[in-house]
Order: structure tokens, then sequence, then C-alpha cells
């Protein structure tokens, strides 16, 4: 999948012409030793390719992305750059084959190009997803699988089954209150005596309040294995992008994950063009109705990836949902008129909508499952933040941190465990990968990161899941753009340079274009591009985000600086490069390691808050705690968001990596 | 009793730009003009002199234009048909440089002859634009650029979205560049910092920050020249370059300019108010810190340079 761009050989400049001193290079890949002989002062590179290892250079030997690091065994080599590499690297020996400089005999590691990829000190590679250490599920769920054994009924006993039920409730479970519903009726008497008067109730408790009311969900048949699985799933409808989980409520391990891009796309990018269009006529039932589709399709999606060995999984037997979606996404699948979310003065119909059930709702789980839509705070800062702001830990933070949804609402959190101030700005959908030409969502097939070789301008990438590249996805964009920007492929104003020599620079049919992947490389045979107008929504959607922290800070009187900590979440896939984003102006610039990125925060809030009543609660607590700083009204807004309609911002100062990195390179722009 | 008069004093000051060049300094111009200069904002001599007055050029076109207002065409009369012809005219009205306009209907032969007889006929520096779209305007100024060597012409009009083949033609041929942007002070900035970054000199820049005229957005359009000027007065490098604006284009697009029938009574003489809207326009421009002018009718440039002398006496 790694393609390696062309090599590039080169002359060291101090080469003595006479006398030369010679040394030996024994290189070891893949556990075969090969050794050369070359000159003092011979470019490592140089020698691995004379020893005919190849080692890819993707920035054209630049020392600029660090693919070519190898490790000095014995002797040592003089390091000309070591800006890929960290002390602790550099300790263990490794060096850049590009940037270093044999000085006497030496022996070198040559590692697989996988592992040095990944070891990266700027990728940020989101954690994988574990079931929180004190997950108990008889003590944390709302849910509950009791057995029952009933008495049958016989002409001395005309109990009906549903007193006949609640007794058996009462009597083995200490259940005093039981509700149920008449679709649960009407096949009471059939499950009852198909399980011959063993029975598995599903039932919803009233944690922590009320242990002695509680509502039916499901009636099974005879007795279910006690720890056989039961179905829950966390959603998180974004306004691009639906994620959703299917967990195992009682181990609380999360069994299947899928995402699709949102149904209502097709009527409108962002928030404000579907509430237009659910606000005519018929337009908000064809909008509930396009997410339901969406979900649904995702349930049955998770449903048959799960390998269970009590059998196959249907989405009937999905018990709970935790809901975690914006506000106006929240109204829309619950079919309530949104209009009033974009008028001022802004307000939505309800922020924390009551307990509902899967029936209510439209979704095909269990009729009477427990739908549970988390608490929003306000028209443009919903639920997604506040289990955002949960599964991130930030209103625990004892440090002043920021929290970055990189999505299409561009929601900003800034504070501490005393302290939460939040705001959102439209975005757009750029770094889901909509509303690019060849943009594609962060799965099999999508490019995620991007090498331009400097010199000769030719890309190299690499693909989630290594076959042929289908399009370019959140994290491979941001690459790309901050690549194209650093080789002066696009210029600080995001036009792209037609003089510059390579036929990857073109005009297009959408104006000018950089070939990421020619035809015959991509899985489509159609050539993959960026176009002008990618980049401007790009930069649109950067400018945005990077306007909405920096006035959220300002109007808060803190300094971006002395955040302690940048939380970033977005469905970038698995991992996002910090040195890039901040290129692009994206991401302040920081140290790297102040960084920190999560993922989908929104859906890991969603999946918590489904297993535990207490993280449940915290949301709540949050929700309420977030003060909402409205950036419509704000004068500043407008300033920034220009300002940062640049690469990487008007004013560079601000950016001092950024204007290292350009400084350095020195290409006419 | 005597006051003291509180004086600002301002860490950066606007780059002194000069247009055209004389036979001594490599070109045939009967005298260059020099913009800007000033460390202070717009004539407050309190607190510093005036170091260069702003100065007024004259629009004159390749070829006669059909949409403009009667009262141009019948003031300018049969001159229209050669732009030498106009250009002396213009000369004679009082301008301090001329800016020749390109259309899209000149080849490469019409635009460059155009050109040299312009600047055969008049010692005035000149600036010369495009018809304003992007490839037609590269097609028509890089050879133009080529056959003036040397004659520090201003070249434009330079956009975000077309900039390079100006800005390298400029730079090899010795010429200047106009920098045009919406009205907006970021916008400017990015430009300036775009054509900065090819390697153009900062001494040949002007920038455009757009305008409105009288009553359809010169507010802000003047909030924005005043605010480019405070950030270059406050160091700001990237804004530091002498601005150029268009009122008579601006002016003459009004209904109030264009049209003498059909408009309510009131409205008054209708030479009288084209004539007071275009020098109106003018004034506040250069009252927030406009350089150049451009202005299209004789007598509001006659009016306008007396204002100026005013202003700069005062």
């Amino acid at each position: 999948m790694l393609r390696s761009a062309c090599f590039v050989g080169r002359q060291t400049e101090h080469a003595p012409r006479t006398k030369v001193m010679q040394h030996t290079v024994s290189f070891t890949l893949d556990d075969k030793p090969t050794a050369v002989i070359v000159p003092t002062n011979t470019l490592l590179a140089d020698a691995a390719h004379l020893a005919g290892i190849d080692i890819g250079q993707p920035c054209g030997g630049q020392g600029r992305c660090g693919r070519c690091a190898v490790q000095v065994t014995e002797g040592s080599v003089k390091r000309r750059s070591t800006l890929r590499l960290s002390p602790v690297d550099i300790e263990q020996g490794y060096a850049l084959a590009c940037q270093s400089i044999v000085e006497g005999d030496i022996a070198i590691y040559v590692p697989p190009q996988e592992k040095i990829e990944r070891r990266l000190t700027t990728d940020r590679v989101v954690a994988e997803v574990t079931v929180p250490a004190d997950y108990e599920y008889s003590f944390a769920q709302t849910v509950r699988r009791l057995h029952l054994t009933l008495n049958p009924p016989s002409m001395d006993d005309q109990t009906d089954d549903w007193a006949r039920l609640q007794t058996a409730f009462r009597l083995q479970h200490q259940i005093e209150r039981l509700t149920c519903s008449v679709g649960l009726l009407r096949k009471m008497g059939y499950v009852l005596r198909e399980g011959d008067w063993k029975v598995t109730a599903i039932i919803e408790t009233n944690q922590p309040a009320d242990q002695m009311t509680a509502r039916l969900i499901d009636l099974r048949p005879s007795h279910e294995d006690e720890y056989a699985p039961l179905w829950g799933s966390a959603i998180d409808i974004g306004t691009t992008t639906v994620t959703l989980w299917l967990v195992d409520l009682v181990t609380g391990q999360v069994r299947a994950q899928a995402a699709e891009y949102n149904g209502q796309i097709a009527r409108g990018e962002d928030v404000v063009s579907r509430i237009i269009f659910a606000a005519k006529n018929g337009g908000g039932g064809e909008m509930r109705q396009r997410v339901l589709e969406t979900i649904n399709s995702l349930l049955e999606l998770a449903c048959k990836r799960v390998k269970s060995p009590q059998g196959k999984v249907t989405p009937d037997q999905v018990i709970k949902a935790t809901i975690a979606g914006n506000s106006t996404m929240m109204h829309l699948l619950l079919g309530i008129p949104a209009s009033s979310i974009r008028l001022s003065p802004f307000i939505t119909t309800v922020n924390h909508p009551p307990s509902m059930t899967g029936r209510d709702v439209g979704l095909n789980a269990c009729p009477e499952a427990v739908v549970d839509c988390l608490p929003g705070v306000a028209s443009y800062v919903g639920a997604d933040i506040t289990s955002g702001v949960l599964s991130s830990g930030l209103d625990g933070a004892e440090n002043v941190t920021l929290f970055l949804d990189v999505g299409t609402n561009g929601e900003t959190v800034l504070g501490n465990r005393d302290w939460l101030v939040t705001c959102a700005c439209s975005a757009g959908p750029a770094f889901e990968g909509a509303g690019v030409v060849n943009g594609m969502r962060a799965t099999q097939g999508a490019i995620e990161e991007v090498w331009i070789n400097s010199e000769t301008l030719e890309p190299t990438y690499r693909v989630i899941g290594g076959g042929k590249p289908k399009g370019i996805c959140g994290s491979g964009l941001i690459s790309l753009l901050s690549e194209a920007f650093i080789t002066g492929v696009v210029d600080k104003g995001g036009n792209v340079n037609v003089a510059a020599s390579s036929s990857r620079v073109r005009e297009g049919a959408h104006g000018r274009e950089y070939v990421v992947a020619w035809g015959h490389e991509s899985d489509s045979g159609e050539d993959i591009v960026i176009t002008r107008v990618d980049i401007d929504n790009l930069l649109r959607a950067k400018a945005a985000i990077y306007a909405g922290f920096t006035v959220l800070a300002e109007n808060v009187g803190i300094p971006l600086e002395t955040t302690d900590k940048v939380l970033i979440g977005g469905s970038f896939g698995k991992y996002i490069n910090v040195e890039k984003a901040v290129q692009i102006g994206l991401l302040p610039d920081m140290d790297w390691s102040r960084f920190e990125f999560l993922g989908n925060t929104s859906v890991k809030g969603a999946y918590l808050a489904l297993l535990d009543w207490r993280k449940r609660e915290r949301i709540t607590e949050i929700a309420k705690r977030m003060t909402y700083v409205e950036l419509s009204a704000d004068n500043s807004f407008y300033e920034a968001f220009t300002s940062a309609l640049f690469l990487p911002h008007t004013d560079l100062s601000k950016f001092p990596s950024v204007a290292e990195a350009l400084e350095s390179k020195k290409v006419d722009r | 009793m005597p006051i003291d008069i509180p004086k600002d004093k301002w860490p950066g000051s606007i780059r002194a730009i000069t247009i055209g060049a004389t036979s001594a300094e490599g070109g045939t111009r009967a005298k260059s003009i020099t913009v800007g200069g000033q460390t202070t904002l717009p004539y407050l001599h309190f607190e510093a002199p005036t170091p260069n007055q702003p100065v007024i050029a004259i629009e004159i076109k390749s070829r006669k234009p059909e949409d403009w207002s009667p009262l141009l065409l019948e003031t300018w009369g049969e001159a229209m048909n050669d732009s030498a012809q106009w250009a002396k005219k213009a000369e004679e009205a009082g301008a301090g440089l001329l800016v020749l306009a390109l259309t899209v209907e000149d080849s490469v032969e019409d635009a460059v002859k155009a050109v040299k007889s312009v600047l055969a006929a008049s010692g005035l520096p000149l600036i010369v634009w495009g018809p304003g779209q992007a490839e037609k305007d590269n097609e028509l100024l890089v050879p133009i650029a080529e056959a003036t060597k040397g004659e520090k012409l201003v070249l434009g009009i330079c956009e975000d979205k077309n900039y390079r083949t100006i800005v390298a033609t400029a730079m090899a041929n010795g010429h200047l560049v106009q920098a045009r942007t919406p009205m907006d002070v970021n916008l400017s900035k990015q430009l300036n910092i775009l054509i900065s970054d090819m390697g153009m000199p900062k001494d040949r820049i002007l920038m455009d920050p757009t305008t409105g005229a009288l009553g359809y957005g010169i507010e802000y359009g003047y909030s924005v020249m005043e605010r480019l000027r405070l950030a270059a007065l406050q160091g700001d490098a990237m804004t530091q370059f002498p601005m150029i604006v268009t009122p008579g284009f601006e002016a003459w697009k009004t209904k109030e300019s264009k049209v003498g029938e059909g408009v309510p009574e009131s409205w008054g003489d209708w030479k009288a108010r084209a004539i007071n809207w275009e020098t109106l326009t003018a004034m506040a421009l250069i009252e927030s810190g406009a350089d150049v002018v451009v202005l299209r009718h004789p007598e509001s440039v006659k009016r306008v340079k007396d204002a100026i002398g005013e202003l700069v006496i005062a």
C-alpha cells in the first residue's frame, strides 16, 4: 500500500576530493544483513541505496516526513536535522536516513515502514474503546433481565395473566409497581404459555430513586442465560455523519460499530438549510424519515456484524438506545418543528427530551425499548457536546482545557471543573469529507495521509485498509492541504499554483486542481483530485473553527497559550496529524504534546451514558453548568473568521512554527 | 490660555511609492509621481506634514465606452475615439496620472498600440487596467508589460483569484501592481502578503481596498480604509501601502449620475448633481487616506484638485 516516491540521490556538500576515508555501513532489514563500503560524508540514504535497500522518502529527502527513520545500532552518524525525532528516539539511536551523514563504521537497523509511520510524534492516535473499569451491570444499568416462574392457572386459580405476572414480580423481585404497554399485553398470553410459565422479563427501573417501580420492556419465553448479551445502542446523529455502536449491556463491551452519512444531507448540508426544508409542507416528516432510515439501516448493519454464540442478533433485540446529537438533529429525529432554532432569539422546543420508547421514536428496535435522548444546552450547543464533554473528562479537569469538535457545527468548549463556556460556529461538512469532490468518510479506501515531494510535487499517500484509494477523508484533506501549502502547490490564499511544473497541477472541470491519484491507481479508475472549490470549503471550515475558539477565549479573557490541553473530537478515523492541522491553521500553534485526539467524543459520551446512570446524571449536570456564548451576537467573530481565511493565518506571527517551516523551505510561493 | 494639543506618535509609516520613470530613471515620462510616505493619520498637520499630496488620475479607455453617462460622452467628445487624444485632453484637464482601461474587444496588438500611443501623447505616469476578466487581463498585460519595460507603469487589477501572472510580469519588467480586494481589512492584507511572497518589492504595490459611491456603501469603504491606515501606522508591514480608489467608476454607476430623465424634479440639475456626486465621493475617500483617486469628469477633477490644495495648506 505504500508507494515510495522516486529516489533522489545527492552529493553531500563537503565531500573532500582526495584521500577519502572509507567506512563500512551494515544494514539489517527483515533480519537480512547487507553491507557496503562508502566514502566518509556519504548520506545514509545514499548508502542504503547503494546497498540495494530502498528507504521511502516521500518528502523528497528533506527531513520533513520522518518516514526514513532508521536505528543506528553500532557507531554513530552526524544528524543534520532531527526535527522529526523526539529526544527518546535519538537516545535509542534513531536517525533520518536522508539527514544523516556517515562518519565512521556503523550498523543500521531498518525497521518495517509501518512501524515508523505510527511512531511519529505528531500523530495523535485515538484510543481504543475500553469498558469503564468500574462498570457493573447490575448496579449501573437502568435495564435489567429477570427470571420469573409463574404458577400456572387452573380452575382453582383463574387470575388473569397480567395480574399473575405482577404477583410474580412482587414476590420474586420485590417490584411493587409495574407498567406495561398494550403491545406487550397482546403477546403476553402467548409468551407465558410458550415458555410454560417460565419467562424472562426485561424491565426498566427508575435508578436510583425507586427500585420498586418498573416498566416492562420485553417478555421472552423461558429463562434466558443470565450472561447472554442484552443489546443496547449508543447513537450519535451528526449533521453529516451518523455513528452507531452496538453494545452488550451485560459486559459493557462495544460489539459492533457502524457509521454512514446522514440521509438528510440530500436536503441540505447544514442545520439551517435542513430547518428551512423541514418547515416546508411535509418537509419535517421527510427529514424524520430520512434520518430514521439511516439509523435503522445502521442498526441492521451493526447487528449483522456481531458474531454472538447465542445466535443471530436482530434489531428488535435492542432494548435501550442512548442518542446524542445537536439540537436540530434531535428535533428533526423526533419530528418536532425546528424553525424557532433558526430565528432570533433562537429557542428550542426542548433541550432535554423526556424518556421515550423505540416505537415513539420510530426505531426498528424493540418497540418498548428505552430511548434516551441526551440533554443539550441551547439551540446550537446540543447533546453531542454535553456528551462530548463527559467523554473527554473536561468537566473534571483541574486546569483550563479547550475541547474542539471538528465537525459540521464546530462546537467548542473551554473550561475546567469549575466553569465551562461554549460556542458553536458553522464550519460545514468539509472535514467529514462531504462538500469535497473526492471526499469521503474515514473508512476503507479513504486516503488518510498525504505527503508531497517538494521537488517533484509527486504525492505519496496512505489508504485506510491498504487497498486502492476511493477518496480522501478528513485527516487526508488536512494532510493534503498542509503538504500542498508547504510545497507551494497552493499559495497562502489557497490558490492552486498552475505555474508549478507538474502534470498533477492542471485546469479541471471545477477550476484548478491537484491530482492526488491518477485513474490507474484509484478504485474507480477516475483521477482523485482536490479542487480550488474544495480548498475554499476547507479554508472556510478551518477558519470558522479557529475563529470560534479564539473569540471564545477572548470572551473569557483567557489567552489560548495558557490552556493546559487541547482535546480534539471529530470523525477523522483513527488519528490526526497535529503538525499538519497546525500548518493549515486549524489548531493553535502549541507544543504537540498538549493535543489529545479523542475521535468521536459524542458517540463515546452516549456510550458511557448508555451504560451507567451515574454518567447519565453527570451529562445533565454538564448541560446545566455550561454557559453558552452566541457568536452571531459577537462583532469580533467575522473579523476573526476572515483573518483566519488564509494559510495558516493572515497574522503569521500567531503561527511561529509554520513561519519557521516556510522560512526553512524558501520555496517560491 | 494656551492649549496643549496632544500628539500621537506612531511606530509605523506608509511606504513612499514612485509611479512612472523619467528618461534619467530608465523610462520616458516627463516626471514621476510619488505617493504615500505618511507618518500619521490624514492631514493632521499639527502632528506631521503630508509628505506627498493625493494624486488625481483620470480614467480613459482604449475604445469609446458605450455604457458611460451621456454627460461624460459630451464633455470628452471626439477625443474618446482615440486614446492618445483623450490622454492629451485628460492631461490638460489637470490629471496627475492617467489610467488606461482596456476592453475585452482589444486584441493584443490593439492593446499594446493603445498603451504606446498614450505614452507617446502624454508625459504623465500611467496605470493600465486589463478588461477585468482573468484570462483576458493576463493575455493583454503580459505583452504590454514587456513592451513598456522600465516605464514603471502600474498594472492592474490584481485580485486574489488572479494575481500571479500580473505580478510576475510586473516584477520582470520593472512595473508596479494594483492589488484590489473587496472592502475588507483582512482580505487586503492577505493579497498584499500573496504578492509580496512572490518576491515583489514592497515599494511597488498600490492597494485598492474597493469603495462604494456616496449613498452606496461609502461609509463601509471609508471605515475599511481608515482601519487599514491605523493598522499600517501601528506597524503592520502588510498594510503600509498607498491606497488607490475609484470614486469616478463608483459615482458614475449610480442612478443619480447616470440618468437625467424620469427622476424626481427635486433631484435638481442633472449635471450639477452628477459632478457633486463624484466630487463628494472622492473627497470623503481622500479624507480617509486615499493616495490616488481615479476620476472621470474634468469638472470634478478641477474641484477635487482645489480642495486638495486647501487640505494640504490648512
